[in-house]
């Protein structure tokens, strides 16, 4: 082990320091109204229903029907679509084919909202409305108007199926629509009166694109592609093929299996927690320093930095790590980890003391007590490890990679239906990883560093005798 | 010094007689299971004023046709919570929450939150979770049979499980106590006990390894687990003290803000974690000393030997 100089301390407290306020306040610059956020802080994290209120649901085809993945995939591209055209960005939609189940978390948009659960609910589920119209005229609500409100060229009854595939002339991807023969008809009609001009898709009363016809369509197949300018990604064209395949589904959604919560309680619930998760900390902290002095001391910055640790593992703060939906659970989590988070110094400074009072001097006793200390930390922590991952495997979305490691003893169940615990397992799990990182690697040279201090050489500082 | 092993009957006898009553108290009160597992409705209503539980009962009953229990609470927000044994349907919900409005206009009734279960799909997701415990189980003994190779072998680890289903018991009874239906909280609580409480054991393990090197033929294997016992005290005390602390502190604070969900998940991890400290000291390490000395007196009566020198009992430390 490389000696510790006296500034090892400080360059790992400043980075504790700078983590933590960065973490917590994020970064950001306003200018005028404009607020451009580069780290995202703790304001940013996003709560899961149970603390801000909103609907889980977990939809099913009507009994009896065993619906294509397909048709769950457009199920599904039209719920997505709903939420959005409601202006709910914020949701969570997970779809198992196997188990013909689209499971579907969302915040309310509004106070009028969460008075009327059913209704939210009932919209999302509902058969798509999927029509081609005439021109693209939108009034200023998005709606459609003049001739685009009154001529319908055809509606999902007419559409077999939609898909996406790539052009073979061009190579570029687009969708490609199989029409009935009545469809074909009123298609044919309609195209050879239009061209050049466009004609409007629309899903309800939100438009989903507006090709503009190239040629006359008598055939029954048509294709969509995105104009030169700009064509078509994959993604876009088959979002596009699922939505038109969502207005022509031959089922509707239906559900047994929903909830709803009230904006009003959780936040009051999120707060007391928070509380709670303060008081906590505090105590825990005064524990530390009462009873091991400097090791307590170093316990609880470390302590911080596993704070910090938390919200950079939900907010989104590195880039690379999605933000993560944090439930009451999952800040029970956290709480949970500080309490045990400390077992790691505990542990070590045990040893130390003991070493000390074997006669060791200050610096043999930390490096013996780190290395003694070790195997129980990690034992520990392996056990925790295990039952964090198997939380998140049962609890979570099943697409998750949790799940798909679990699999081969979970694939008789559908996803969850509820989803509070995993966000409990992530936190748990993101305890442990920062429990070694400051708990083990960052308070370990912070200790060697700060036993070098004049003042801070006194064997009873660290559990020795006076 | 405490002599954890020479009190050694008077654990065994504490947890055998809790676990003896909580049986016996969840076959007399039945134990609550959640909608979450058995399916059904949960829906609460906001009210104020005053409200009688037997007219919202016919009020509901008339609208969805369904068997109903109400109950009402009074707090910060009084709540009336209304049961169904099926899952309501968007319409029927929307049905009755209009005619409860309707039926008492003056009390202001506002819904505050629904849940409906399928009741297939929860008990499919009951067999989920107990497949998860089952798996965790597994994991975890595995994990301890690895691990105990070097230390005390697959008795020591048969021990250490034993302590942990020990454990596990123990948040049960904490749930059929309180009457807290057994749900999402009590899987998450029983798997992490079951993670946490593992580590004492297997530090107190590591400790006993440590010492019988030290000390192999000079002390009695009871008097080496008693001093490594002794010698983790502090570290399981402290560790356990601060993982009790939060949750006190979470339990508290949950309890006068009324945030239920939290309240049945810290309350039992208290239970679970202080059953976990005293199952690693009272239980884990004596139960082991028992069965090693019992092994040693069989093998001593099969081989025409005289008995072991000492039994346990009589050890002065």
């Amino acid at each position: 082990m490389k000696k510790s100089s006296k500034a090892t301390f400080f360059v790992v407290f400043a980075l504790i320091v700078f983590l933590a306020v960065t973490s917590f306040f994020g970064i950001s610059t306003t200018y005028g109204d404009t607020k451009t956020v580069y780290v995202k802080g703790a304001n940013d994290i996003r709560w899961g229903i149970d603390i801000r209120g909103g609907v889980d649901v977990t939809f099913t085809p009507p009994a009896g029907f065993d619906a294509t993945d397909a048709q769950m995939l457009a199920a599904e591209s039209v719920i997505k679509q709903r939420l959005v055209t409601q202006n709910i960005t914020d949701y969570e939609v997970y779809t198992d084919t196997t188990k013909d189940r689209i499971v579907v978390r969302f915040p309310w948009k509004d106070e009028a909202a969460s008075k009327n659960p059913e209704k939210a609910i009932k919209e999302l589920g509902d058969t798509a409305l999927l029509t081609f119209r005439e021109g693209n005229n939108q009034d200023s609500s998005g709606k459609p108007t003049g001739v685009t409100k009154d001529n319908i060229v055809i509606e999902g009854k007419d559409v077999k199926a939609a898909s996406a595939v790539t052009n073979t002339q061009t190579s570029e991807p687009e969708v490609q629509l199989e029409l009935t023969s009545e469809g074909a008809k009123k298609f044919g009609e309609a195209t050879t009166r239009l061209i050049g001009q466009p004609i409007s898709i629309w899903m309800d009363d939100t438009m989903i694109s507006d090709p503009v016809v190239k040629s006359a369509i008598t055939g029954g197949i048509a294709s969509i592609s995105g104009s030169t300018a700009k064509p078509f990604t994959t993604q876009e064209a088959t979002d596009l093929a699922n939505k038109i395949n969502g207005g022509a589904l031959p089922f509707k959604l239906v559900t047994e299996n929903y909830s709803s919560i009230a904006a009003t309680l959780g936040v009051a619930a999120k707060d007391s927690m928070l509380l709670a998760l303060l008081i906590a900390y505090i105590l825990v902290c005064v524990f530390m320093i009462c009873y091991y002095k400097v090791p307590g001391l170093i316990a609880s910055i470390a302590l911080l930095g596993q704070f910090a640790g938390f919200i950079i593992a939900v907010s989104g703060y590195l880039p690379f790590i999605p933000s993560f939906t944090l439930t009451l659970p999952g800040i029970a989590g956290i709480i949970l980890s500080i309490g045990m988070g400390v077992d790691a110094n505990v542990i070590t400074s045990e040893r130390v003391k003991e070493e000390l009072r074997a006669g060791k001097t200050i610096e043999g006793a930390i490096d013996l007590g780190y290395e003694r200390g070790f195997t129980a930390i990690f034992d520990g922590n392996v056990t925790v490890i295990i039952v964090a991952i198997i939380l998140m495997g049962s609890f979570g979305p099943s697409s998750s990679f949790w799940a798909k490691l679990l699999t081969p003893f979970m694939f008789m169940f559908g996803a969850a239906t509820t989803g509070a615990i995993y966000s409990f397992g992530y936190t748990l799990l993101i305890g442990v990883i920062f429990n070694f990182l400051m708990g083990v690697t960052a308070s370990r040279l912070m200790l060697r560093s700060i036993s070098k201090f004049k003042g801070l050489r006194k064997p009873w500082m660290y559990g020795g005798a006076k | 010094m405490i002599d954890f092993m020479g009190k050694k009957k008077i654990y065994f006898t504490i947890s055998i007689v809790i676990i003896a009553i909580s049986l016996i108290y969840s076959f007399i009160f039945g134990v609550k299971l959640d909608i979450q597992f058995k399916g059904g409705a949960m829906i609460n209503y906001s009210y104020s004023g005053d409200i009688n539980t037997d007219d919202v009962e016919g009020v509901v009953e008339k609208a969805t046709g369904e068997d109903v229990s109400v109950q009402k609470t009074q707090g910060n927000i009084n709540k009336l919570i209304v049961s169904l044994p099926k899952s309501l349907s968007i319409d029927s919900q929307k049905k009755m929450t209009d005619e409860i409005a309707k039926a008492f206009p003056s009390n202001n009734i506002v819904l505050l939150d629904s849940s409906n279960v399928n009741a297939s799909m929860g008990k499919e997701f009951f067999a989920k979770c107990m497949v998860a415990i089952a798996l965790a189980s597994l994991l975890i003994i595995i994990y301890v049979g690895f691990r105990f190779r070097k230390i005390g072998g697959i008795s020591a680890g048969a021990m250490g499980v034993i302590a942990l289903f020990h454990d596990a018991f123990m948040v049960f009874a904490a749930f059929t106590f309180f009457q807290f239906p057994i749900n999402d909280n009590f899987i998450a609580v029983v798997l992490t006990i079951l993670g946490f409480s593992i580590n004492d054991t297997i530090v107190i393990y590591d400790r006993i390894r440590e010492n019988e090197k030290i000390y192999g033929n000079k002390k009695e294997l009871a008097e080496i687990v008693n001093l490594s016992i002794n010698q983790s005290l502090t570290r399981s005390i402290n560790t356990s003290g601060c993982g009790l602390l939060v949750m006190i502190v979470t339990c508290i604070v949950a309890y006068i803000n009324g945030v239920t969900s939290i309240l049945t998940f810290a309350l039992p991890m208290i239970i679970g974690m202080i059953s976990g400290v005293y199952s690693t000291i009272c239980i884990a390490g004596p139960l082991w000393v028992v069965w090693k000395n019992y092994r040693a007196k069989k093998l001593s009566q099969k081989t025409g030997g005289s008995k072991p020198s000492s039994s346990i009992g009589k050890i002065k430390i």
